[in-house]
This record gives C-alpha cells, sequence and structure tokens, in this order.
C-alpha cells in the first residue's frame, strides 16, 4: 500500500474580530466573562459579508503555497469541506481549481461535513493516495458558521468563529503510515440537534420566527439552531469510546499516544472528553482562545499550534478524534 | 448507596467545588455557580459513578441535591 503523510499546515483567519467586550455590548444581560471562562473562548474571527468560506479557503492555501514554497502545479487533487458552500452549483472546489491556478488535470470535489470533516478528509486522501488515484492532494476545510447564526443567538456567536485551513497530504513510498486507521461513527438521529432547518430543499422557504423561552433567544428556523445539552451528551458519551476503538484498531496502547488532538469544540466539553478518556493533562492539547470554534478546521488549526510550540515532534504519534453536526464522528492516528 | 459520596461527587462538577457548602437539603439552582454545564456535568457523573441515566427534564424536577439523590437511589 502506498502511505501518506501530512506534510504542511497552513490557516486563515478572516480580518473582522468580535471579542468578549463586543458581545458584552450586544448583550449586557449575558454574563460574558463567565461563559468565556467555561468555554475558553475570547475572540473569533468573522467573515465580512462578502467574504464566503471559498473565498477563506482561497486565503488558506495561497499562504500553504507561500509559507512552504510549494509549486502549485503538483496538486492533482483538491478536497474541499465546508457547510456554507459558495454555491448550491457548482462545486465550490471547481472554482477553486481555477482560482488556485491549480492544473486541469487536477480532481476536485467538495463534501459537505463540519466539525468531523477534517478528519474525514484525511481518510479520503488516504484512499486516493493508497489506490495510487493521486500522490499531492490539498485539502481544504473553511467554514462560515456566523452566517447562519442568528444576532440573537448569543451562545452560538460565543462559540463559534470563522476560518479555513490548508493541509497538503503527499504520497509516501516508505513504510512509515503518517495517517494510520481510521475509526468513524455516524447516528443520523440526532441530525436535528445541530442544523440550519429552512433554505435548503427539505424546506425551502425562509419562514422562520423568533421563538424565545422566556427572555432568552432559543431558536429560529431560518438560522442554525444547536441543543448544547443533547450535543454535549452525546459527546460526553460516545468520544472517549471511539477514542479507545481507535487507539485498538492502531495496534497501539493508550501510552503510546504522544499527544491527543481533539475538534476544539469548547474548553468545558473538551475538560469532559479528557476525564472520562482519562487522559493526562499534559498530553492533551488545547487551542481555541483567539479563534473560537471553527467547525473543520480546528484540528488542523490546533496541530499547526503544537507543531510550531514543539508539542509534536518527527516520530510523535498523534490521535485526532472530530465529533459533532451530523451526527458525525471520525478518529485516526498520526505519526509524524 | 452512600450519602456522603454522592455529596462530594456532586460537589466535584462545581467550578468551584472544593470552595462551597453543599448540603444534602441545598437548593442547588441557587449556588452561584450552577448553570446548564454544570447540570450536564451531574448528569454525566451519574451516568459514569452510579450508572443511572437521569435526563434534563428529570433534573429540572429536583430542587435540592436530597431530590437528585433518591432519584438515583430508587433507580438503583
Amino acid at each position: 500500500m502506498i502511505n501518506s503523510n501530512i506534510s504542511e499546515i497552513s490557516y486563515y483567519l478572516p480580518e473582522n474580530i468580535l471579542d468578549n467586550a463586543s458581545l458584552s455590548n450586544q448583550h449586557p444581560e449575558w454574563s460574558v466573562e463567565k461563559i468565556s471562562s467555561k468555554t475558553g473562548i475570547y475572540k473569533r474571527h468573522i467573515a465580512n459579508k462578502k467574504e464566503t468560506s471559498g473565498d477563506l479557503a482561497f486565503k488558506a492555501a495561497e499562504l500553504l503555497f507561500l509559507e512552504n514554497n510549494i509549486d502549485r502545479s503538483v496538486i492533482d487533487f483538491l478536497l474541499f469541506c465546508t457547510q456554507s458552500p459558495d454555491y448550491f452549483l457548482p462545486t465550490t472546489a471547481c472554482l477553486l481549481q481555477d482560482r488556485l491556478k491549480l492544473p486541469v488535470s487536477c480532481g476536485a470535489l467538495d463534501y459537505n461535513l463540519g466539525c468531523s470533516g477534517f478528519v474525514y478528509g484525511l481518510g479520503l486522501a488516504k484512499g486516493l493516495i493508497s489506490s495510487g488515484q493521486a500522490r499531492n492532494i490539498l485539502l481544504l476545510t473553511a467554514e462560515t458558521y456566523s452566517k447562519y447564526i442568528h444576532p440573537l443567538d448569543k451562545s452560538n456567536k460565543t462559540i463559534f468563529g470563522d476560518a479555513a485551513a490548508a493541509t497538503l497530504i503527499t504520497a509516501d513510498e516508505t513504510n512509515s503510515e503518517g495517517i494510520g486507521k481510521f475509526e468513524y461513527s455516524t447516528d443520523g438521529s440526532g441530525g436535528e440537534f445541530l442544523i440550519v432547518k429552512n433554505g435548503a430543499h427539505r424546506s425551502r422557504l425562509l419562514t422562520g420566527k423568533d421563538i424565545f423561552d422566556g427572555d432568552a433567544f432559543l431558536r429560529n428556523d431560518d438560522y442554525l439552531y444547536m441543543n448544547g445539552k443533547e450535543i454535549f451528551s452525546f459527546t460526553a458519551f460516545n468520544v472517549p469510546g471511539l477514542i479507545e476503538r481507535c487507539i485498538k484498531k492502531n495496534n497501539l496502547a493508550p501510552e503510546e499516544i504522544d499527544l491527543f488532538v481533539m475538534h476544539q469544540a469548547n474548553e468545558f466539553m473538551l475538560q469532559t472528553i479528557r476525564k472520562r478518556a482519562s487522559i493526562p493533562t499534559e498530553k492533551f492539547y488545547i487551542h481555541l482562545s483567539d479563534c473560537g470554534n471553527t467547525v473543520s478546521s480546528t484540528i488542523p488549526i490546533a496541530l499547526f499550534h503544537a507543531l510550531k510550540e514543539g508539542k509534536i515532534k518527527r516520530g510523535s504519534k498523534v490521535l485526532i478524534a472530530g465529533f459533532g453536526v451530523g451526527l458525525s464522528c471520525a478518529a485516526t492516528v498520526l505519526t509524524f | 448507596m452512600e450519602k456522603a459520596k454522592f455529596l462530594s461527587d456532586f460537589k466535584e462538577q462545581f467550578i468551584d467545588g472544593d470552595s462551597i457548602t453543599v448540603e444534602l437539603d441545598t437548593k442547588f439552582r441557587q449556588l452561584e455557580t450552577w448553570d446548564s454545564l454544570t447540570g450536564m456535568s451531574v448528569i454525566v457523573m451519574i451516568q459514569d459513578i452510579y450508572k443511572i441515566e437521569m435526563s434534563d427534564t428529570d433534573i429540572k424536577n429536583c430542587n435540592t441535591v436530597n431530590d437528585i439523590y433518591e432519584f438515583v437511589a430508587n433507580k438503583i
């Protein structure tokens, strides 16, 4: 089998910043400091009205090429993960092939996933490489949940940030399995817990009404709705098992994992996973205070910083796990 | 099912669990650091340690720590 490796990662955050002071001004009754200390998020970047996920992905890719001196003509496949594409059609990845001036011999496709998206992208890339279909894959994750969030939805405004990440995955002729074996899980019965109900084809018309629970904004079907309790419950009860199965599948013992990099949902959720999965603090990497939950980009952004800080070295075994909207989960072990 | 241990397990779910006073007759919603996230933590703790499923609605029907204790004790 032809192995595959993550070669490089770059990422891009849009310029507009929503910090806690602004949130506090918009929602004076909302204890922003208390929530931030529990979510671990102090700042998020927000795409402006004209900036799409395609734009963010473009910028991340250009940064990747620039920062790593990559000759873009070697790219033979483009995978683009987003839930807020530029158009229903054509495929945003096709438009990006053109914008990035990638060879026309390149394959390109969009796929719709959120928090589990990056790990799934690695799975797809590994498949393409091991079957000899591609050798240099550009995996782009980009999300603009801000465009789905209601102005009165203070909880989701606190948690989510916009971002894009670009990851280069390359074929590796040596024996080292840079991207290991995958563990997947899907539970569509939880679909309603993180959803934008109106606008696509199940319910095309934007007829949503603001629904309140007492004074607190609860939901509007034209916008993003997240049932925090159900998502928390799902994550707390399922992710530790996913981690355990993934470690076993990769023929490893838990102690052999050098670093755990989860989807950076929020600090409270991360600590709950860490405790339930008995992961020591020093092996559990967190990075979300200045960008928030950037959905499919949280893991590559965290990996970027972990590498920069020397928390990941040559030979390090890193377990990554994405989980959330769908409900969808995926985990794998990377060897650097 | 020991009352003292349950109380201690319950207290641990609070961000300031080490410094607050919680008794069985405490109306937990009045504690300053009680919020929906603490509530979720309690539900996870009860599942982990006592192997009992308690829903958000079940917690809504409780007012004191003892109410929660009784709920769990009755299911064991």
